[in-house]
C-alpha cells in the first residue's frame, strides 16, 4: 500500500488532516512557511526537508506523512501559538510521530539515521 | 555477526560460527593457523570492543562514555514482562518503574496536600471541586517516560552506540546470544563485557501472589485506579508507594513483617512510620500474607488476603482492591549464562562480587549497578561507576568510584534525606563515648499558617569527637529533604566539622538553616521541642 503525503497550513488544518488519518501511523514535519519562491524563512527547515524526504521510502505501509507549514516568523515566535501550546512544539523544524512522544527537533532532523529510526522503529 | 554456535577462535583469531568454521577447515585455513607460532593475533577479531548487557542507568552511562573514546559498543536491553504482562522501553528501572514515576506521583500527592493548605492562605474553592484522576496522572507520567525512552534511543544513535532490544546471555568465552521478542537469535563477540542487568521485584512465594498481586513494575502504568490497597513490605519502595497512594486519597494499609526501612537509621524510620500512621495509613505489624484469593474480577476487582502473625499464633483476613508487593528485589543474574563463562555470583543473593574497579572474577567481564554485592542500589552510583569504568578502560584514567558518604533520600510523605552513618552504625563503629549527636525538631514556616505537624520535622547530625567533631552522619526529616541533603553531602565530602557548620550563617527562613544552629546533644537529654520562630 505504501505511504501517502498530505499538506497542511496552520494549526486547524493540521488537526483536520491528522484526524482524517486516524488509525494509520501519522508522521509530520513542521516547517516555517515557504515564500512565493518556495523557500522557507527557517534556514534549518530548508536543510532538513531533503534529508527527511530521502527517508520517506522507509515509512511503514499505510503511513501518512504530513508536511505542515506552521506560519510566518512572527506567528512562530509568539510563545502562545497553537503549535507550541497544544502540540508542545519547541522549535522548527520538528519531525514527529503523531500521538507518541517520539520526535526529532532542529539539527536532529538533519541526521538521516535518526530520521530512519523514527520512521522504522517502535 | 554469527548465526549459529559453536563460535570458533584459533590463536585468538575469530573464525566464526559452524558454517564459517567448516568452510575455513575445508580451505585449509584452520590448519595453517594452528601451525603459526607467536603472537600473531588480530586486534579487530571481535565484533565489538564492549558489549553492555542492560540498558539502565549504569549500562547507558558506561556505553555512551566508552563510545566517546571511539570504542565500538553494543547495548542489549530487554524487559521480561511482569506476571501481569507489563513491559517498558529503554532506560532501565529508574526511568520506567522507579525514581522517575515515583517522584512524579509523590509530587501529585504533595500537590493534593498543598491544595488543602492553600485555603488557609486565602485560596477559595469548594471541597467537592477537588478530585483526583488516576488515569490523567498516569497518562501524563507515562508520556514523560516515553519521551525519556525516545531520548535515550536518539542519544545512543547520535553517539554511535548500537542498541538492540534483545535478551543477552553468555554462551561461551567472549560470546553472547541476543534473543529478541520474536525469538530470533543472534550471536555477538566482544573484547570486554559489562553486566548491568539490575534487579526485579521479588514475589512472596505464596498461592495467588503472581496471579493476583502487582509490584512496583506494574503500579506506575496501571490503567485503572488501584483503589483500596494493601502494600506488603517495609522497604522504601513499600513506604513511598503507600505514602503517595494515601496522599491521592486512597485507603491504604501496609503489612510489615518486622522493622521499617531495614538498613536505614531506625529512629528516622520510626518517625516516618508514625507520620504516615497519623496521616491515615494503616499498619499491620508483624504479619505476613499466606494466601491471596480473588473474590471479584474487575479493574481493579476484589482480593482476599489471608495473613499469619510472625509468631504463628494469629490468622487474619482482609479485603482489598489491589495488593502491591514490595518485599525486596532480586538481581537478574541467574538466567544470563554466567556459569558458561565462570562469573562467580553470591549463590544466595544472586549478586555479583566485584573488585574496587568493578571487575568480576573473569578479567574481561565487569559489572555495575544494582547487581553488585555490597554496593548501594542507586541510579547516580551506577552512572558514576559506569562512567569512571569506561574512562579507566579506554581513556587511561585511574579514578575509582567513591562509594563512601553517598547521599540518599526516601520520598515518603515526610521526606527523609541522609548522608553518612546511621546512628546505630556510628555507635557500633566508634563507640558511644566517641560520638556526639546533635538534634532538633523544626517547623517549616510554610506549615505554620495551615497548622500542620509541629515538632515532626527533625534534624540530626552525628559527629566524631576524636576527629575534630567531623560530621559523619547527616539526617533530615522534612519537606524537600533531597534538596536540603545534596548541599550538605558536598560539605561532608570536604570534611565538614561541627565548628564549620556553626560558623556557617543560615539562610532565613528555610528548613535547612536548622543545621547551622544545632546545639542540643542527645547526651544532654535537653528539650528540642519547638515553639515557633
Amino acid at each position: 500500500m505504501g505511504w501517502e503525503e498530505k499538506a497542511a497550513r496552520g494549526y486547524s488544518e493540521f488537526v483536520q488532516v491528522a484526524q482524517q488519518s486516524r488509525g494509520r501511523p501519522v508522521f509530520a514535519l513542521f516547517s516555517g512557511d515557504k515564500d512565493a519562491q518556495g523557500r522557507s524563512w527557517c534556514p534549518d527547515c530548508v536543510t532538513a526537508e531533503p534529508v527527511v524526504r530521502s527517508e520517506l521510502n522507509s515509512l511503514p505501509d499505510g503511513a501518512v506523512f504530513i508536511y505542515c507549514q506552521v506560519g510566518d516568523r512572527a506567528y512562530w515566535k509568539d510563545p502562545n501559538n497553537e503549535f507550541r501550546k497544544n502540540l508542545k512544539l519547541t522549535a522548527v523544524p520538528t519531525l514527529l510521530k503523531y500521538g507518541t512522544p517520539q520526535k526529532l527537533v532542529e539539527e536532529e532532523c538533519l541526521n538521516r539515521e535518526l530520521v530512519h529510526m523514527l520512521f522504522t522503529e517502535d | 555477526m554469527e548465526t549459529s554456535v559453536p563460535i570458533v577462535f584459533v590463536q585468538q583469531k575469530q573464525i566464526g560460527d559452524y558454517d564459517k568454521t567448516l568452510k575455513a577447515h575445508k580451505e585449509g585455513k584452520i590448519q595453517k593457523l594452528l601451525e603459526t607460532k607467536g603472537h600473531d593475533h588480530v586486534q579487530d577479531s571481535y565484533d565489538y570492543d564492549l558489549i553492555v548487557i542492560g540498558g539502565g542507568s549504569g549500562g547507558l552511562a558506561a556505553s555512551k562514555e566508552a563510545a566517546k573514546y571511539g570504542k565500538k559498543v553494543l547495548v542489549l536491553d530487554y524487559v521480561t514482562p511482569t506476571p501481569q504482562g507489563t513491559r517498558w522501553g529503554l532506560g532501565g528501572t529508574c526511568v520506567n518503574v522507579g525514581c522517575i514515576p515515583k517522584k512524579l506521583m509523590h509530587q501529585a500527592a504533595l500537590l493534593g496536600q498543598a491544595l488543602q493548605d492553600s485555603r488557609k492562605f486565602g485560596w477559595q474553592f469548594e471541597e467537592k471541586a477537588v478530585k483526583h484522576s488516576w488515569e490523567t496522572m498516569t497518562e501524563a507520567v507515562q508520556n514523560y517516560i516515553g519521551s525519556l525512552n525516545w531520548g535515550y534511543r536518539v542519544s545512543l544513535r547520535e553517539k554511535k552506540v548500537t542498541y538492540e532490544n534483545a535478551f543477552g546471555e553468555f554462551v561461551g568465552p567472549h560470546t553472547i546470544k541476543a534473543t529478541n521478542n520474536k525469538g530470533k537469535e543472534k550471536f555477538y563477540t566482544a573484547e570486554k563485557f559489562l553486566i548491568a542487568t539490575g534487579e526485579r521485584p521479588r514475589y512472596l512465594g505464596v498461592p495467588g501472589d503472581k496471579e493476583y498481586c502487582i509490584s512496583s513494575d506494574d503500579l506506575f502504568s496501571l490503567p485503572y485506579c488501584p483503589g483500596k490497597t494493601l502494600v506488603v513490605g517495609a522497604s522504601y519502595v513499600a513506604l513511598e508507594c503507600a505514602g503517595f497512594l494515601a496522599g491521592l486519597g486512597l485507603d491504604v494499609t501496609v503489612m510489615v513483617r518486622s522493622i521499617l526501612l531495614r538498613g536505614f537509621d531506625q529512629e528516622m524510620a520510626n518517625k516516618i512510620g508514625e507520620h504516615m500512621e497519623e496521616h491515615g495509613v494503616k499498619f499491620i505489624k508483624e504479619f505476613v500474607p499466606t494466601k491471596v484469593e480473588r473474590i471479584e474480577e474487575g479493574t481493579p476487582g476484589k482480593l482476599k488476603v489471608i495473613a499469619q502473625s510472625t509468631d504463628g499464633r494469629e490468622i487474619i483476613e482482609g479485603e482489598y482492591n489491589t495488593v502491591l508487593l514490595a518485599v525486596g528485589r532480586d538481581a537478574c543474574t541467574r538466567t544470563i549464562g554466567l556459569d558458561k563463562v565462570g562469573v562467580k555470583i553470591n549463590e544466595r543473593s544472586g549478586k555479583i562480587p566485584v573488585s574496587d574497579e568493578e571487575q568480576t572474577n573473569v578479567p574481561y567481564i565487569y559489572a555495575i549497578g544494582d547487581v553488585l554485592e555490597g554496593k548501594l542500589e542507586l541510579t547516580p552510583v551506577a552512572i558514576q561507576a559506569g562512567r569512571l569504568l569506561a574512562r579507566r578502560l579506554y581513556a587511561g584514567a585511574t579514578l575509582k568510584c567513591d562509594y563512601v558518604n553517598v547521599p540518599t533520600t526516601v520520598f515518603t510523605p515526610l521526606e527523609y534525606g541522609a548522608c553518612g552513618f546511621s546512628e546505630e552504625t556510628a555507635l557500633e563503629k566508634f563507640g558511644e563515648e566517641n560520638i556526639e549527636v546533635y538534634h532538633s525538631y523544626f517547623w517549616p514556616l510554610e506549615w505554620t499558617v495551615p497548622s500542620r505537624d509541629n515538632n515532626k520535622c527533625y534534624a540530626k547530625i552525628i559527629c566524631n569527637i576524636q576527629d575534630n567533631e567531623r560530621v559523619i552522619g547527616f539526617h533530615v526529616l522534612g519537606p524537600n529533604a533531597g534538596e536540603v541533603t545534596q548541599g550538605f553531602s558536598a560539605a561532608i565530602k570536604c570534611g565538614l566539622t561541627k565548628a564549620q557548620l556553626d560558623n556557617t550563617i543560615g539562610i532565613h527562613p528555610v528548613c535547612a538553616e536548622i543545621f547551622t544552629t544545632l546545639s542540643v546533644t542527645k547526651r544532654s537529654g535537653g528539650n528540642i521541642l519547638q515553639s515557633g520562630c
